[in-house]
C-alpha cells in the first residue's frame, strides 16, 4: 500500500513538473534559483551573522551576515522610543496588557456584554495609566514621549475602540428611513473616504487646533488617534452596510412582528448577522488600520518604524537599517498573521449555525 | 397589553374601509373585515391580489393609508408609539419561515419572550419547550434552522409566535414553500391551534384546511374583498364569477 502511495506522489511531481524536456529544464532551473536563494539568506540570516551585543559596530563591519548585534544594542529604542530609560518596563508591561486584553477578548468565553466590557475597562485604564503614570507614585510621562510598539499598539487599539462604534453609528445612520439623515451620513463616509488618510492626520493635528476653543484642545496624540478612528469608521461603515445589506427583510419583519423593539432589533438580529456577512472584509481592515498606524510618522510621532529609523540612523549603526526593517516587519508579521488567523478561525465558527 | 382591554363585544380584528397604497398603486381598495374573538378566517385569491398586504397590515408591517384598523380594541395610527404592544400580542408566520439563523431553535424561542415580555430565562425556556413539544419536534431544540427540513422551521416558526402567548395569529401563506410532503405536518398543528379556540387568519391556498378549519372563507381579487362566505357555502355556491374561476383552478391541480 505504501509503496504505491509514494510512487502514485512520484508520478504526480513528475507529471507535474518534469512533462517535457524543456519543462524539466525550466523546473531544475527554478529549482537551482530557489535553493541559491535560500541558501543565500539562511547564511546571511544565520550561519555568518553576528548575534551578540558585545562587539559593536565593528564586529559586523567584519562579518558577512546579518549584523543582529544592532537589535540587541537598539532593541529599546525600537520598542520604546524615546520612552524614559529608567521607566520603559512600564511601556512593555503596557504591551503586555494590551495583547492580554486582545487574546482574552478573542476568546468566546469572552462573548458576553458584561465580560467584554469588563476585559477592555479595566485593560484600557491599566493600559492608560501605566504609560501615562502621575498616579500610584509612577512619574508622569507625557504623550509626547511615548513611542515604538507601545504607541504603536495604543495608536491601533484606540482607532478600532472609537472607530467600531462609530462605524456601527454611522452604518444605521446611513440606512435610515429619514433622506436628510442618511443622506447627511452618506456625504460625510464619501468625503472622509476621498482624503487620503495623511492628509487627515495632518488636518487634525495641525489645523483642527486652530478651529477648536481652547478648552477642547486636547494632546495631540487624542486629536490624531480620532483623526484615524474617523478614517477607519468610515471605510467600516460601508462594510458593516454591505453586510446589512445581506440580511433578507424577513428577518427584520419577524422580529418585528415578534413586538421586538429597534434597539434589540438591531443587536440581537441585524448586527449579529450583517457582521458574519462582513467578516473577511473586517477582518481586513484591522489588518490595515494595524498597518496604517505607521502614518503618524508624518505629524512627528515616533511609533514602531519611526523608532526603528531613530535606532539606526544615529551615527555608528546607518549600514544596519536591513536588520532593523526585518526585525520590525517581523513584529508587524507576528501581530497581522495572528490577526488573519483568528479570522480564519472566527469564520469556520460562525459557520456552524449557517447553510 | 393594550391599555384599553377589548370588552367580549369588541372584535379582535376591525378594518373599516381601509386602502392602501404602493406609490401611484392601488393594493387595497376599501377592505372591510371583522374579525372575532376565537374566530378563524381564511383568505384566498389570486397571486397579487392583496391577500399579503392586508394580513400585514394588520400587524403593521405595512401601514394602510385610508380607513381605519383596530386590533384588541386598539387603533393603529401614526400615534401608536406602542405598536410593539400590540404586535406581541399578534403572531405571525411567514412563507419564508423568517427563523433567525444565528441562532438555535430554542434561542428562537426564547429571545421575543425575554426581550419583550420581561420573563427570566428558566419560564422561557419552560414554555418554549412546551410548544415545542406541541408542535411535535422537542428533540431539535438545540439545532440551527438551517439544520431542519422546511416542515419542521415552519413548525419552529409556528412555536416561536406562540411563546410569545398571542391572542391572535396570522399566517401568510405557510405552506406555500414546503415540498407537498411536509404540507400536512405543518397545517395539522395549525389544525390542533384552531381547535384550542386561536383567533386566527390565514392567507392559504390549502381548500381541505379552509373547509376543516375556517368559520369564513375570504375571497379578495385586485385589492378588493369580493367574496365571503362559510366554507361550506363558498365552496358548493360561490356567487361571484372570479371566485367560481379561481375555485376550479384551484381545485383541478
Ligand atoms: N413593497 C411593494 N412595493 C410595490 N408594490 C407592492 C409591494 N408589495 C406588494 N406590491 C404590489 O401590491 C399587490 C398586492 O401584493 P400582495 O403581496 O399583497 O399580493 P398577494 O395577494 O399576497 O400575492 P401572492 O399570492 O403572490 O403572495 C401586487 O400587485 C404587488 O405587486
Ligand atoms: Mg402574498
Amino acid at each position: 500500500m505504501a509503496s504505491i502511495h509514494s510512487t502514485s506522489g512520484l508520478e504526480g511531481i513528475r507529471r507535474r513538473f518534469f512533462p517535457t524536456p524543456f519543462q524539466s529544464l525550466l523546473s531544475l532551473l527554478s529549482l537551482a534559483l530557489l535553493v541559491t536563494i535560500g541558501w543565500k539568506l539562511l547564511d546571511w540570516a544565520f550561519l555568518s551573522a553576528v548575534f551578540s551585543a558585545e562587539g559593536g559596530p565593528e564586529a559586523c563591519r567584519a562579518a558577512a551576515g546579518a549584523c543582529w548585534s544592532v537589535i540587541a544594542n537598539r532593541w529599546r529604542i525600537i520598542m520604546f522610543g524615546l520612552y524614559p530609560y529608567e521607566e520603559q518596563w512600564r511601556s512593555a508591561l503596557a504591551c503586555a496588557v494590551v495583547v492580554v486584553m486582545v487574546v482574552l477578548s478573542c476568546l468566546p468565553a469572552f462573548w458576553t456584554g458584561k465580560r467584554i466590557a469588563l476585559v477592555w475597562g479595566l485593560g484600557t485604564t491599566l493600559f492608560y495609566f501605566l504609560l501615562k503614570g502621575g498616579v500610584l507614585g509612577l512619574n508622569r510621562v507625557g504623550e509626547e514621549a511615548w513611542g515604538g510598539l507601545a504607541l504603536t499598539l495604543f495608536i491601533f487599539v484606540s482607532t478600532c475602540l472609537i472607530g467600531f462604534p462609530l462605524s456601527i453609528v454611522l452604518a444605521l445612520l446611513r440606512r435610515s428611513q429619514l433622506p436628510w439623515i442618511s443622506r447627511t451620513t452618506g456625504l460625510i463616509i464619501d468625503c472622509v473616504r476621498s482624503l487620503p488618510l495623511v492628509s487627515i492626520l495632518f488636518a487634525f493635528a495641525v489645523v483642527v487646533p486652530f478651529m477648536l476653543p481652547g478648552w477642547l484642545q486636547s494632546d495631540k496624540l487624542y486629536r490624531v488617534v480620532f483623526g484615524s478612528a474617523l478614517f477607519f469608521a468610515a471605510y467600516q461603515a460601508e462594510i458593516i452596510r454591505g453586510g446589512l445589506q445581506g440580511v433578507p427583510r424577513g428577518q427584520e419583519e419577524a422580529a418585528m412582528s415578534l413586538g421586538i423593539g429597534y434597539w434589540h432589533r438591531i443587536s440581537r438580529i441585524l448586527l449579529p448577522q450583517a457582521m458574519r456577512n462582513a467578516l473577511p472584509a473586517t477582518i481586513n481592515q484591522f489588518v490595515i488600520a494595524f498597518k496604517e498606524t505607521s502614518l503618524v510618522i508624518v505629524v512627528g510621532f515616533f511609533e514602531i518604524l519611526a523608532s526603528g529609523n531613530a535606532a539606526y540612523g544615529t551615527g555608528q549603526w546607518t549600514f544596519a537599517y536591513v536588520e532593523v526593517y526585518a526585525f520590525i516587519a517581523l513584529i508587524y508579521f507576528v501581530f497581522v498573521f495572528s490577526l488573519s488567523r483568528y479570522g480564519a478561525f472566527l469564520e469556520r465558527r460562525m459557520a456552524v449555525g449557517e447553510r | 397589553m393594550p391599555s384599553s382591554r377589548p370588552t367580549q363585544a369588541e372584535p379582535a380584528i376591525r378594518i373599516e374601509n381601509v386602502t392602501k397604497h404602493y406609490g401611484s398603486f392601488l393594493a387595497l381598495r376599501n377592505i372591510n373585515l371583522s374579525v372575532a374573538r376565537g374566530e378563524k378566517i381564511v383568505v384566498c385569491g389570486p397571486s397579487g391580489s392583496g391577500k399579503s398586504t392586508m394580513i400585514r397590515c394588520i400587524n403593521r408591517l405595512e401601514e394602510h393609508d385610508g380607513g381605519r384598523i383596530f386590533v384588541l380594541g386598539t387603533e393603529l395610527n401614526d400615534d401608536v408609539g406602542n405598536i410593539d404592544e400590540i404586535r406581541r400580542e399578534v403572531g405571525m408566520v411567514f412563507q419564508h419561515f423568517n427563523l433567525f439563523p444565528h441562532m438555535t431553535v430554542l434561542e428562537n424561542c426564547v429571545l421575543a419572550p425575554m426581550l419583550v415580555r420581561g420573563i427570566s430565562r428558566s419560564e422561557a425556556e419552560a414554555t418554549a419547550k412546551r410548544y415545542l413539544e406541541k408542535v411535535r419536534i422537542p428533540e431539535q431544540a438545540s439545532k440551527f434552522p438551517g439544520q431542519l427540513s422546511g416542515g419542521q422551521q415552519q413548525r419552529v416558526a409556528i412555536a416561536r409566535a406562540l411563546c410569545m402567548q398571542p391572542q391572535i395569529m396570522l399566517f401568510d401563506e405557510p405552506t406555500s414553500a414546503l415540498d407537498p410532503e411536509m404540507i400536512s405536518e405543518v397545517l395539522d398543528v395549525m389544525v390542533t391551534l384552531a381547535s384550542e379556540g386561536m383567533t386566527m387568519v390565514c392567507v392559504t391556498h390549502e381548500m381541505g384546511f379552509a373547509r376543516r378549519v375556517a368559520d369564513r372563507v375570504i375571497f379578495m381579487d385586485r385589492g378588493e374583498i369580493i367574496e365571503e362566505a362559510p366554507p361550506e357555502e363558498f365552496f358548493s355556491a360561490p356567487k361571484n364569477e372570479r371566485t367560481q374561476q379561481f375555485l376550479s383552478q384551484v381545485q383541478t391541480h
